[in-house]
């Protein structure tokens, strides 16, 4: 009859009521994708490779060694998706500026360097970052059609000790 | 003396009930803070609810779910924060309703520091889910805003503790 009793008996409700209402979200929600028209699927493939893939399937990732081939024999332009600070602070030799936070502004300038027909590589940094997709995606919706990512790019690319300046 | 002795216990007892009602019942700020944090809950869901992919996007961008958790929480969690948010505008299931938000809004808290303390930008998906990036202003005002809804969520906590305690007022209820 004590504290004791009285605690565990909250204790079960709040355990018996959190059950239910976890179990009547789990129908509502599992019912509700199921007939809705923009169903999401259970289990979805969030890799970078499977994320970012043309309408034509094709992946737009490239490994370091592609990028590195591409680099050396001067047929890409490489993009630097980050905050222009962190560009001035260092950058892939040749790369230009185009921060997806201030596109519209950068663009017009980096315009004359993006020709229709050469590769383009973005960039950005960190495995999880995801500034160099966006653009990619924005530059591949505007006609450039060779556009790729290099997933975590600055990184690996230092890492690797390949050209940078800045 | 004996009549006046008999007065005071009188009062005693009365002064014992009325604490225990007001132990018992809600004051008018947990009232307030059970409405808006219900109403907080269920704008939060019915956003997300509408747009699922858009919040599938958000919850990836936390980078804290493994990949194969990412959808089933972005179909669910926008139902649990609106059944709740009914719940708690409602006042129904309040027990259970009340720990659920807890344990929601501290698992909010938590995420959103963990990305704060490593230096990731992001929208924190929390009424919206716009994946447009956000400075570092924005990412401060996210961690004053999820405090506060803290603080509602620890306050409606410890008035069901209160309100379900076991002490000595409630004997005078109890009778021989």
């Amino acid at each position: 009859m004590g504290k004791e009793s009285t605690k565990t008996f909250l204790g079960l409700t709040i355990a018996r009521q959190a059950a239910v209402l976890v179990f009547l979200t789990t129908v509502i929600g599992l019912g509700v994708n199921q007939v809705r028209s923009n169903r999401l699927p259970l289990i979805e493939d969030w890799s970078h490779e499977a994320r970012l893939k043309t309408p034509s399937g094709q992946s737009m990732v490239i490994s370091l060694d592609e990028a590195k081939a591409l680099f050396l024999s001067g047929e890409a332009m490489f993009v630097d998706a980050r905050p222009s600070a962190e560009f001035e602070q260092g950058h892939i030799a040749g790369a230009v500026c185009l921060p997806w936070q201030e596109f519209e502004v950068f663009f017009d300038s980096v315009f004359p360097d993006l020709l229709p027909d050469a590769t383009i590589v973005a960039y950005c940094d960190g495995e999880t970052c995801d500034l160099s997709e966006h653009l990619a995606e924005e530059l591949y919706n505007m006609g450039y059609e060779n556009v790729r990512v290099l997933v975590n790019g600055w990184s690996v690319w230092r890492d690797a000790g390949l050209p940078t300046e800045g | 003396m004996i009549f006046t002795g008999g007065v005071m216990m009188v009062e005693s007892a009365q002064h014992k009930k009325e604490k225990y009602i007001k132990q018992k019942t809600p004051g008018k700020r947990t009232t307030v803070a059970r409405l808006v944090l219900g109403a907080v809950f269920i704008f939060a869901g019915i956003d997300k609810i509408r747009h699922p992919g858009a919040f599938s996007e958000v919850i990836y961008n936390y980078q804290v779910l493994p990949d194969q958790l990412i959808n089933g929480t972005a179909i669910l969690l926008p139902w649990l924060e609106l059944i709740l948010g009914g719940c708690l505008v409602a006042g129904l299931w309040l027990p259970g309703a009340i720990v659920l938000t807890n344990m929601l809004l501290l698992t909010f808290f938590g995420a959103l520091l963990f990305n704060v303390a490593r230096g990731l930008n992001i929208n924190c998906g929390c009424f919206s889910t716009s994946t447009e990036p956000v400075g570092g202003t924005t990412m401060a005002w996210y961690v004053l805003r999820d405090s506060f809804f803290l603080l509602l969520g620890g306050r409606l906590f410890f008035a069901l503790r209160r309100m379900h305690s076991d002490d000595e007022r409630q004997k005078v209820f109890q009778g021989p």
